[in-house]
């Protein structure tokens, strides 16, 4: 099992200049990150913490105001490194749907309101293989089924399904080509927890069928410890740390990454549970240092004005804290 | 059943009560106005002659017989609702004793042919290149076009219509200056083809007009529907982008245009009055003017009467076609 995208140290801000007055909101800053074949790669963190522009910028469809002013985004595909900024338009087009796919962000209204589902399927099999309309509805028949999803939704109009099959069909419209890699952006957000399950179930199911990569986006870490196989933990557009979904959730290193444990309810006990202190940093004037120290009850001095790096605290565990780094460099000289 | 039920019939009663209401207030407006058509004929007739008292009195009679001005005004109006299931409009004034409903059917076909014509040219025009535009907006050549109409849509269509005389028919005369055709009515290559000279100008500067109107509607539009999930998500997908413009963008502004062209097509009756008498096209709308300038109240009210009939069986027809064109609108 290789790698099948990577970044190196990439950077991507939202630059504005609106009456005169520039403004630089970075929103992924000096990320770097290797995504397995196969492996489902869960990205978590609050609102605003760049979660979704990393996303855009892995999948290479941004626009702007959103620049990549630095690092690159690299894909491996049938054993060559393809930087994304190197291709062209016609390349990307060729890529979307066959190898690469997307699960937006509420699915509500991503179907046309005035097309039949087929034929909304018909358009997005069609503009990537030359087949007839009856082709394209057995192949939507077929997968639907084997999916579980009913075969009137064929024939309906969007507004007819509910939310939760809506979100469904979505996510076998994006599917439909058995992508290798698949990006999903909330899949699960907006939707009550019982249908919820059944989009988990469902995605799970794609991902193992064709053992394809799923890089899921959520803030909600039961969804990731449901389905991720590694989770990464974004802060205010940084990396703050990298392990298998167990270790994060068991042994989380970075304050951050322990506070957003902590405060997940657990059936066990019934003690409230604590927020973080604090609101989530501005990114267009990002604090100094360590991004989290205004927040963190254990920042010394250091944090304040050095960034602190991610490094390798454990096998395949990374973290970029310089409490940890101290007390892991205290306990190696003892 | 139920459609019929439900949909359908309530529909068709509210066209009809719009038409009762437009009939009962043309019938009514003359009838406040303080000219009185009788006065200003015997007026007419007596300007330059002495008639004999009594015959002036007969001659009112009669006179107001005819044009059913007699009686109560209730009496009027019965007998106009009368006259009218009969398709009978009474005489023109100015050119008694001729019927109302000849002058109608001999400007008819000259205005259906050409507001046919133009109105269906610049509404497909229109959404067309307005859409393409909304969809391309940060494009050079759209924003320069979008320039262009911008300017051409608030000139008013009499100064388009000026200059494409002057241009056309003036300094380089390819095309006729007046008229609606040349010969005598036949089908024959030579009057046909006449037809087609003589209205070329007065369709294009509606066209322009039209056109303009419609591309701004349908750059609006489209522009929003640009920016709505299902676009750019089919744009992520790499759905070629003819397919998006057609079956995303176009597809889903429908409602607003197929409104726009039912209401114009139903308005077709009153002619297109400007540019008729610009180019003495010999139309509805040239006749329209020479009754208002001459108070030929019966040729106005015809005229108005089909309108009325027209833009009301228009929005009929657009609310019957509603659910075809978009699938939300719940058959109640």
């Amino acid at each position: 099992m290789g790698t099948i995208i990577e970044t190196n140290n990439l950077r991507a801000y939202y630059i504005t200049n609106a009456y005169g007055v520039e403004r630089t909101v970075k929103a992924v800053d000096d990320i770097t990150l290797r995504i397995q074949e196969g492996e489902v790669y869960g990205i978590a963190g609050e609102s605003g913490c760049g979660k979704s522009t990393l996303l855009r910028v892995l999948l290479n469809a941004y626009d702007p105001p959103l620049t990549v002013v630095g690092g690159e985004v690299v894909y491996h595909l049938d054993g060559e490194r393809v930087n994304a900024a190197d291709m062209t338009e016609e390349q990307q087009r060729d890529l979307r749907w066959r190898t690469i796919s997307y699960i937006p962000q509420g699915s509500m209204h991503v179907l046309n309101p005035v097309r039949r589902i087929r034929d909304s399927f018909h358009d997005f099999i069609s503009a990537h293989r030359d087949v007839s309309k009856a082709e394209s509805f057995a192949l939507t028949a077929n997968y639907l089924r084997d999916l579980g999803l009913p075969e009137k939704v064929l024939a309906s109009y969007p507004h007819q399904l509910s939310g939760g099959m809506r979100q469904r069909v979505t996510i076998a419209l994006a599917t439909i080509l058995w992508p290798k890699l698949i990006f999903a952006d909330e899949p699960t957000t907006a939707l009550d927890v019982v249908v919820q399950r059944g989009v988990i179930q469902m995605l799970k199911d794609v991902q193992q069928n064709e053992g394809s990569t799923l890089v899921l986006i959520t803030h909600d870490i039961g969804v990731h410890a449901n389905l991720a196989d590694r989770i990464a933990i974004l802060y205010a557009g940084k990396l703050v740390e990298e392990a298998a979904t167990q270790t994060i959730l068991e042994s989380p290193r970075h304050p951050y990454t322990r506070f957003l444990i902590e405060s997940l309810p657990s059936l066990d006990s019934r003690e409230e549970r604590l927020s973080i202190p604090g609101r989530p940093p501005a990114l267009d004037r990002p604090p100094s240092g360590c991004r989290f120290h205004e927040r963190c009850p254990l920042a010394k001095d250091i944090c304040k004005t050095i960034e602190p790096a991610l490094i390798e605290i454990a096998p395949k565990h990374f973290t970029a804290c310089h409490v940890v780094e101290e007390e892991l460099s205290h306990a190696s000289a003892v | 059943m139920q459609l019929l039920k439900s949909y359908i019939l309530p529909r068709v009663v509210q066209w009809a009560v719009v038409i009762f209401v437009g009939v009962t207030v043309t019938f009514l407006i003359p009838r406040f106005s303080p000219v009185n058509p009788v006065d200003e004929m015997i007026g007419r007739m007596t300007a330059f002659q002495t008639i004999d008292p009594q015959a002036v009195v007969a001659m009112r009679a009669t006179m107001e017989d005819l044009y059913g001005l007699d009686g109560s005004l209730l009496e009027q109006y019965l007998a106009f609702w009368r006259r009218l299931i009969q398709f009978d409009l009474g005489p023109s004034f100015q050119n008694f004793p001729t019927p109302v409903n000849e002058f109608i059917a001999a400007g008819l076909p000259w205005t259906v042919g050409l507001l046919t014509t133009t109105t269906i040219i610049s509404w497909l025009l229109g959404i067309l290149v307005g859409s393409l535009v909304g969809y391309n907006q940060h494009k050079p050549w759209a924003q320069a076009l979008e320039r262009v109409v911008i300017v051409v849509y608030p000139t008013p269509y009499l100064i388009i219509a000026l200059i494409l005389i002057f241009i056309f028919a003036f300094y380089w005369p390819v095309f006729p200056m007046t008229g609606g055709a040349q010969g005598t009515p036949a089908f024959t290559w030579d009057y046909i083809s006449s037809i087609f000279r003589f209205g070329f100008l007065p369709a294009l500067s509606i066209i322009i007009g039209g056109f303009a109107f419609r591309f701004i509607m349908a750059k609006a539009l489209s522009t929003s529907e640009v920016a709505s999930d299902y676009v750019q998500y089919a744009e992520l997908a790499a759905v070629p982008k003819r397919r998006i413009v057609i079956s995303y963008v176009i597809r889903n502004t429908m409602l607003p245009h197929v409104n726009d062209l039912a209401l114009s097509l139903g308005a077709m009756f009153e002619g297109a009055l400007i540019v008729e008498v610009m180019f003495g096209y010999p139309g509805l709308g040239s006749k329209l003017f020479t009754a208002i300038s001459n108070a030929d109240y019966n040729i106005i009210m015809g005229i108005v009467l089909m309108s009325i009939v027209g833009i009301a069986t228009g929005s009929l027809i657009v609310d019957l076609l509603y659910p075809v064109f978009d699938p939300r609108v719940r058959l109640r």
